[in-house]
């Protein structure tokens, strides 16, 4: 056949290619059996402390991380609930309130996906509520991918550039990538007790 | 064979001229003045594309003939200025119709009516609040529209999220419902019955599964049911039922659901303190029946995927429990 | 050549029609960028004002003082005047640190220190700690300490930091509230618990920071929690043994607001049967707030108790159709049964989040010609109200800031008109309206001077933008439904504090302050008043005139209550805690992030340059004259 086609077929192939990527793949169920909020509940969760005595052992991700993060399903899904469940009357659009920022690079029990959705899952004892019972474990991960996007950590076109509310902050699609730095509770004030 | 056909095409035709969605058996004031003025409209446009479709057969034929003549010319020209006028009749007849007609409903719709009913469209779901003008004596319920006969009803339409639109073919016309906007639309419900409603705009993966079950009654048993709607939810009746209280209470149901006299405060999803006497599940996916309410409880994302009542992930027992409890909230 | 000179011309014409629109577009887009354009005020000069209002405070609720502090408002009629004159104009330049105390928590410090005889009380924000300061040996060191042990949980559904706002002295005893819902008795000399009583729960959303009121064996308090969907209540409890003697609840029926036959409300919006139930749509009165988390004034002579309630929840008004009975209003109330005596609903359907539990300050006053017996309450909604404390007929309502958000008040039928301009609507921002939701002033008091007649208010001066959405409602969580975000009102001042004629019902002299004035406000008989910023300085100005005599930079914001007080020394002392927070500073004391406009429900934005200006702390500092 002529170039001209031959290109034309090739141009067709990678579109059709593309057209299998599944960034927006929409599950809408999550697991279907049920599932616990996170792969480690029998052991507790992942850990809280960064510390640990001797040689650390490196826990592997749960495979729901990148899964959620990488979507912008999740993440929509997440600032819908986010709004619902009324964490914004508490932590605002990321600015934080009642509860601390999310949208800063200070993380008080850990920003990880599997930390955050155990600080959700778990409650914290400064005040975080405990929403196991409340909440699907489903619900938790798309929430701990919103929540994640307030810094700008997944992905430019994953994250939500839309605020659905009167505007309030610089969306995230704007900002650039807060750190990750792990801080302990400790080192938060107020904590005498 | 042709008449087979033909039989078969004016049922076709006909098929949607009857049912609960029908546009053409008006059950409202509105919806009867819309299905006359398209009554009227039908008629007259038929009538002109009858006779232009004649003067193109016409004209195809008479082709043929030889050339035209002076006369022909005349009568051409007689013909193509009556031609004309009969248009402008025919055109500002329909107009005057028009206006007729809309000056008729808007005559319909008084400044105050006694009843308010404001429906909030969600994705995909009807939020619906009955208000007299006292407060106290709101009834909130969701995907159904309760009308009593002869009553003239104002609607006021909001939405929670993106655009929907109302549209109830037997009482009226469509109006939408945009962010951040109220609007208005009056009905005055003419029939008992029972009919359909369907959202009008598309809004999202399950715009097809939003559909409004629309009753119209009598003044009497439109009160009573108001009457109903105030009281709180009835109690759990048997052991079974009481653990679906409990499981209900205590878990995911109640961030969202709200059934009133109970803890369950929600308002993120639709009502439920009387949701078992409704005509439909999930605003029109399923009928309102046993097996359907236990494949919602068990599935809602099987039964209409994207929508926001998530996969909670009950056990058999837990289920039957629930499901028992919600029967029970008639 | 004429067809060529006709292009012109008409190209001419063209550009002349084009430059004339877009000079007029320009003209409306800069008019409209102006946006609405205040009343020109003139600042009064900075005179000194003489002579007096000739409003008195009643003898039996503002009894003579004895040097002691021992309620955070003073006495009942809440004057917050400390008679010595040791400190006095002419001398205040001089005024010094005497000693200082850490609490060891750095938090919103909004308490008022309690002094009786030579022991200090202070009571710190979460965990709530009392600590008693003996005064009589140098440096004021602890006598004991108490510590209640609060839930920690109990800081995740306390709105507005973890504050605490003092604690009440009656018979030997202390009386104060924890954050987790508990009011505790406590021996005044060994700090011993006597009674410890559970009042609510944190689950539900409750808190409690309020200052007790104790009277005639009663210690009233309320609880907090008008953001969370929580229903208020006014409860009395025995002195002695803690238990509950009546419990006034701000919604519901009749029987749980304790309405009955003595109950003779002066407007007749106020009238009627069951309104805490029918002025609401079904059940919402469950969570309808109404809390009562400020002041309450006591007048011994017609054993009435005067109080506020807070905000009806949600913040989103369109969920609660109706006037939402008896939220932001002022109650009257038998002491000995918590009877309803009169009631007269400042703001019917909140709409802005427009508490009304400021402080009522009782006075004996002229008005129009005749002695009164009124209480003077600077209203959150922007008004300074002068209501009869008999029968609750509002005498005058009169704005003192610039307020859009209301048209005035009526007074024949009580009622105040909104704006129907800046209503809240659903899905739209409505921007400008004035006073925001911290109001024209929060709930740090204002204080009265007999010397002058004159009420001193530290206020704010900002509007607001608010966007309203549908608040769902989970016990324990904010029940709010608004997006806001406030900004500086006209003039770019973010704070006042206005001397207030409340005869004449008009300001005699204004401070503008850059930050909102979030402090207490004390006065005393040597001419002056104190007050503190939330940068730091504490400040003593001259009542007659506003000058500012002297000041002095603590180390972090205040938000606290001063006192002034006669040490075992005889001497004159002026102590207040340091420490910034609460509402308006919840950006230093809970770190949050200020790219956020909405963060701490709207600070983030105009509390911007607040963590520039000062860091969190917790200390309290007492001055006095060199001696």
């Amino acid at each position: 056949m002529s170039s001209r086609c031959r290109t034309s077929l090739l141009v067709l192939a990678a579109l059709a290619l593309l057209a299998g990527c599944d960034r927006e793949e929409r599950r809408s169920r999550g697991n279907p059996l049920g599932e616990a909020a996170l792969g480690e509940a029998a052991l507790g969760g992942p850990r809280v402390s960064t510390l640990q005595p001797g040689v650390p052992i490196a826990s592997p991700p749960d495979a729901r991380a990148a899964d959620f993060e990488e979507n912008a399903y999740a993440v929509s899904q997440g600032q819908q609930l986010f709004r619902q469940m009324n964490c914004s009357g508490c932590h605002a659009h990321g600015g934080g309130g009642m509860g601390p920022a999310l949208m800063d690079d200070r993380w008080r029990y850990g920003g990880t996906m599997e930390q955050i959705v155990a600080s959700i899952d778990q409650g914290r004892p400064n005040g975080m509520p405990s929403w196991r019972g409340k909440l699907t474990p489903q619900q938790m991960w798309q929430l701990a991918a919103y929540v994640r996007s307030l810094s700008a950590q997944p992905r430019q076109d994953v994250l939500s550039g839309r605020a659905e509310s009167e505007s309030a902050t610089e969306p995230p699609t704007l900002r650039s990538r807060e750190p990750m730095v792990p801080s302990s509770a400790a080192g938060v004030k107020g904590t005498t007790q | 064979m042709t008449r087979a056909l033909r039989g078969l095409g004016l049922a076709a035709l006909l098929g949607g001229c009857h049912g609960i969605q029908s546009m053409t058996e008006g059950a409202g004031f509105q919806g009867e003045q819309f299905s006359g003025l398209f009554t009227l409209f039908l008629a007259v446009t038929g009538f002109f594309y009858i006779l232009v479709i004649l003067g193109l057969i016409g004209g195809l034929v008479l082709r043929r003939r030889a050339d035209r003549d002076e006369a022909g010319e005349k009568t051409a020209r007689i013909g193509l200025v009556g031609w004309l006028g009969a248009v402008l009749v025919g055109l500002t007849g329909l107009t005057v119709a028009s206006y007729v007609m809309d000056r008729n409903v808007a005559a319909a719709s008084p400044a105050r009516p006694p009843l308010e009913v404001q429906i909030t469209g969600n994705q995909w779901w009807w939020d619906v609040t009955y208000k007299n003008g006292v407060p106290g004596q709101e009834v909130r319920t969701a995907n159904e529209l309760h009308l009593p006969v002869g009553v003239p009803v104002r609607l006021t339409l909001k939405t929670n999220d993106v655009i929907h639109s109302f549209w109830v073919p037997a009482l009226g016309g469509k109006q939408d419902m945009i962010p951040g906007r109220t609007n208005a639309l009056t009905v005055l419900p003419t029939r008992i019955g029972s009919y359909r409603g369907q959202c009008a705009e598309y809004c999202g993966a399950q715009h097809a599964h939003m559909a409004l079950d629309v009753t119209i009654e009598p003044l009497a048993a439109f009160r009573k049911w108001w009457a109903a709607g105030l009281a709180p939810a009835a109690p759990p009746a048997t052991p079974l039922a009481q653990a679906g209280y409990r499981f209900v209470m205590t878990q995911q149901c109640a961030s969202c659901h709200n059934i009133s006299g109970t803890p369950a405060s929600g308002r993120f999803g639709p009502d439920l303190t009387h949701v078992a006497s409704r005509r439909s599940i999930g605003a029109g996916t399923f009928p309102m029946t046993p097996g359907h309410l236990f494949a919602w409880v068990a599935d809602p994302q099987g039964a209409k995927p994207g929508n926001h009542m998530p996969y909670i992930g009950l056990n058999a027992d837990q289920l039957h429990a629930v499901v028992a409890y919600l029967e029970g909230l008639k | 050549m004429s067809s060529e000179r006709s292009w012109r011309v008409s190209h001419a014409v063209l550009a002349v029609v084009a430059i004339a629109i877009v000079a007029i577009g320009l003209i409306f887009l800069f008019t409209r960028l102006w946006g609405p354009r205040p009343p020109h005020t003139t600042e009064p000069p900075l005179r000194a004002y003489s002579g007096s209002t000739g409003a008195i405070a009643p003898r039996s609720a503002a009894p003579a003082d004895d040097g002691q502090w021992t309620m955070a408002a003073k006495n009942y009629a809440s004057t917050r005047f400390a008679a010595a004159n040791e400190i006095n104009t002419g001398n205040v330049g001089k005024l010094q640190v005497a000693f200082t105390f850490s609490t060891g928590i750095a938090k919103g410090q909004e308490a008022a220190p309690l002094v009786v005889g030579g022991t200090m009380y202070i009571v710190t924000p979460f965990p709530n700690i009392v600590y008693a300061l003996d005064l009589t040996r140098p440096g004021a060191p602890a006598k004991w300490s108490y510590r209640p042990k609060p839930l920690s949980a109990a800081q995740g559904v306390a709105c507005c930091d973890v504050v605490n706002r003092g604690a009440a002295y009656a018979d030997g005893r202390i009386f104060f509230n924890t954050l987790d819902n508990r009011t505790i008795a406590l021996d005044a000399n060994t700090g011993k618990e006597i009674w410890d009583t559970q009042l609510g729960s944190i689950e539900q959303g409750a808190t409690m920071t309020m200052a007790p009121l104790v009277a005639d064996g009663k210690v009233l308090v309320g609880n907090s929690g008008g953001e969370m969907g929580v229903r208020g209540w006014l409860v009395a409890l025995d002195a002695g043994s803690g238990k509950v003697a009546w419990k006034a609840y701000t919604t519901g029926p009749d029987k749980d607001v304790l309405i009955g036959a003595g109950y003779h409300p002066f407007y007749a919006m106020d009238r009627g049967h069951d309104l805490g139930v029918s002025s609401w749509p079904p059940e919402a009165w469950k969570q309808g707030g109404g809390n009562v988390w400020g002041w309450i004034s006591y007048d011994p002579e017609r054993r009435l108790v005067y109080y506020g309630t807070g905000n009806p929840g949600p913040w989103n008004s369109e969920q609660r159709p109706g006037d939402n009975k008896f939220t932001t209003g002022v109650f009257a109330r038998d002491i000995d049964t918590g009877a309803a005596r009169w009631f007269y609903q400042t703001t019917p359907h909140d709409l802005w989040d427009h508490d009304d539990i400021n402080e009522q300050i009782l006075l004996d006053m002229p008005v129009a010609g005749r002695m009164r017996q009124v209480m003077v309450r600077p209203g959150r909604n922007g008004y300074v109200y002068v209501i009869d404390r008999g029968t609750g007929q509002v005498l005058s309502a009169t704005p003192y800031g610039y307020v859009t958000a209301y048209k005035g008040v009526d007074l024949k039928t009580g009622r105040i008109i909104s704006n129907p301009a800046m209503e809240p609507k659903e899905g739209r921002v409505i921007r400008g309206i004035c006073p925001a939701a911290p109001g024209m002033k929060d709930w740090n008091p204002s204080a009265f001077s007999p010397l002058t007649g004159l009420v001193y208010i530290p206020h704010n001066n900002l509007c607001m933008d608010w966007g309203s959405f549908e608040a769902n409602y989970i016990a324990g969580t904010p029940y709010v439904g608004a997006d806001v975000k406030y900004y500086a009102g006209p003039g770019g001042n973010r704070g006042a504090v206005t001397a207030w004629d409340p005869v004449h019902a008009r300001p005699v002299w204004e401070i503008k302050e850059d930050l909102p004035v979030w402090s207490g406000a004390l006065t005393t008989g040597g001419g002056l008043m104190f007050y503190g910023t939330m940068d730091g300085w504490f400040k003593a100005v001259d009542q007659r005139s506003g000058k500012l005599l002297w000041q002095f930079k603590t180390g972090s914001g205040i938000i606290g209550q001063p006192i002034s007080y006669r040490g075992p020394d005889e001497h004159q002392y002026v102590a207040i805690l340091s420490g910034v927070g609460g509402w308006s500073g919840a950006v230093v004391s809970n770190d949050l992030d200020t790219r956020d406009a909405t963060a701490a429900v709207g600070w983030g934005g105009v509390m911007a340059d607040l963590p520039k200006k000062t860091t969190a702390g917790g200390t309290l500092y007492v001055f006095a004259l060199p001696h």
